[in-house]
């Protein structure tokens, strides 16, 4: 049995599974229930000023029948007076002590309101601060959330007054709503964060009803956007993490949050260097009780690995995440179809004929049976063919040695600069 | 002629220069692809020999990048 625990930034939890700040964070009944089932933090859903919210709230993607690939809210943080929630954090942690829970926090923009909510919230006993800088609608009209977290000198100067009080750890909670994630998360190092966490949620309509013409949701006829999430924003998510990760001024650690749906997602995040995640969309869709899964994947897949400790993954990949131009321009991948496998559909053939590079031929073999062929020197190892694919294994994407040594773009930019330097000693 | 045949064209003829003693002197890059200029020093009139290659394929491209490289590095 692998040692699942992990620290991050001083807090620590029984496995890397946090519910995230959200519907199944809102109560003490809620909360209770999940660590009972197995979660090994719990980030509350926000405090601040009560709020008011409308009814008709929620709206999911489906695709091609499957059901939340993602999902969108216009839900504001907590409604509920913060006394309330402080009384219910106090039993819960009471009944839960090894358990991490961590207040998250939205206030105005002023120093007075910082102090005032982390003085008390941290009065009755958390493990961590959470501020939301993040929420993309309602609280954003009002100057936080998401507007807050937009300006690097506001996250900056928001963190620091916290850290001027606080005495717990504090998570800095980013908005993607952003061309690049790593100015505000290295706003909240310099003000003096303990850890940042990403994403909340991506800024969206949902759809609109091709019959009603109503945004959906819509409340009473009237839409407006809201905050994406599930497994539709982890790619953005996990970028993001990783873009934060490799970023030698943004040293502090990492909690992962965006369409993580089961163990595998989870790791893939650890790997990509966050401590922890954080989960929100896969519990609403299937329950607390995924956890069950989550920490029996995690501890038989670091078993297998013969790794001790789920913290030893954290980061284990992020020297891989580079930039474009520092990838090999001569390493070269083709296409390989196993006939045996193939079911003849064609797929492959339409896309890469319509689409891609036109080198998969359709031919007859000795037996006059339909199959299909890779022109591997046509191949530009683009993977689309496989991805479109319906059978596992009909196609294989092989290796393929082009003689030629590691040449990186960047290489040869140098390389070309410098002989336009050296020109021709005749014209001179 | 398909991309691959076009490449394979370029590539025997950026053989062929180098294997003659000749250099690449200058690469202009623009929206027509690379124009590729080798020099060589003739041994009896001392003059300079100059050859342009038009590339047009990527795979072109990234071969003649590797001969600048290796080129620069028996220079160095
Ligand atoms: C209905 C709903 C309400 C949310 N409320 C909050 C909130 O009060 N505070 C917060 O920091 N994030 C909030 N979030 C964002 C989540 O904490 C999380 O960052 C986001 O959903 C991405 O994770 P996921 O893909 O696992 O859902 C909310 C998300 C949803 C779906
Ligand atoms: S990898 Fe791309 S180019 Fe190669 S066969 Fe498949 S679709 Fe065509
Ligand atoms: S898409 Fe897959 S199964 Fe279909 S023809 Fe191509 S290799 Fe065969």
């Amino acid at each position: 049995m692998a040692d699942l625990r992990i620290n991050l930034a001083g807090i620590e939890s029984p496995n890397p599974f946090w519910l995230a700040s959200a519907p199944p964070t809102n109560s003490g009944y809620q909360v209770q229930r999940a660590f009972e089932a197995g979660w090994g933090g719990a980030v509350w859903k926000t405090l601040g000023d009560p709020i008011l919210n409308v009814s008709s709230r929620f709206a999911a993607v489906s695709f091609n029948g499957q059901k939340v690939a993602g999902f969108n809210n216009i839900e504001l943080i907590t409604d509920r007076p913060l006394e309330v929630n402080l009384k219910e954090i106090y039993e819960t942690k009471k009944k839960f002590p090894n358990h991490a829970i961590i207040a998250s926090l939205m206030v105005e923009p002023k120093q007075e309101k910082w102090h005032e909510i982390v003085k008390k919230v941290e009065a009755i006993g958390v493990d961590g601060l959470e501020l939301n800088f993040g929420c993309p609608h309602g609280m954003a009209e009002r100057g936080m959330g998401a507007a807050s977290g937009q300006v690097p000198e506001l996250v900056e100067k928001q963190t620091y007054w916290v850290k001027e009080v606080a005495k717990t750890p504090v998570i800095v909670k980013l908005t993607p709503n952003i061309t690049d994630i790593t100015v505000t998360a290295e706003a909240a190092v310099n003000g003096g964060a303990d850890a940042i966490s990403m994403i909340n949620t991506i800024n969206s309509l949902a759809g609109v009803d091709i019959h009603s013409w109503d945004t959906i949701p819509h409340v009473g006829g009237k839409g407006a956007h809201g905050g994406y999430c599930g497994p539709a924003v982890k790619p953005i998510a996990l970028h993001m993490v990783g873009d934060c990760a490799r970023n030698p001024r943004i040293n502090i650690p990492i909690s992962g949050i965006g369409g993580i749906s089961n163990w595998q997602n989870a790791v893939e995040y650890m790997l990509m260097g966050a401590t922890g995640v954080q989960v929100c969309t896969a519990a609403m869709h299937h329950g607390f009780r995924i956890v069950e899964d989550m920490i029996d994947g995690l501890n038989n897949y670091l078993d297998e690995k013969g790794i001790a400790s789920a913290m030893d993954i954290v980061g284990k990949s992020v020297r891989k995440y580079s930039d474009w131009g520092d990838l090999d321009l001569n390493y070269k991948i083709v296409a390989q179809i196993n006939n045996d496998v193939c079911i003849n559909c064609n797929k492959c053939h339409i896309a890469c004929e319509d689409t891609s590079h036109q080198c998969i031929d359709m031919l007859m073999d000795e037996h006059g049976n339909n199959i299909l062929r890779v022109r591997e020197e046509d191949c530009v190892g683009c993977n689309l063919c496989s991805i479109v694919c319906p059978v596992d294994g009909a196609i294989d994407m092989v290796e393929m040695p082009s003689g030629l040594p590691v040449m990186t773009w960047n290489e040869r930019q140098a390389a070309l600069g410098a002989v336009s330097c050296s020109v021709d000693p005749i014209s001179k | 002629m398909s991309d691959y045949q076009t490449f394979l064209q370029e590539r025997d003829q950026i053989d062929y220069f180098t294997q003659k003693g000749y250099r690449i002197k200058n690469i202009t890059e623009n929206l027509s692809g690379a124009f590729v200029e080798f020099e060589r020093e003739s041994k009896e009139s001392k003059e300079f020999n100059k050859e342009t290659l038009h590339i047009l394929t990527a795979d072109g491209r990234k071969y003649f990048s590797v001969v600048l490289i290796n080129q620069q590095k028996e220079g160095a």
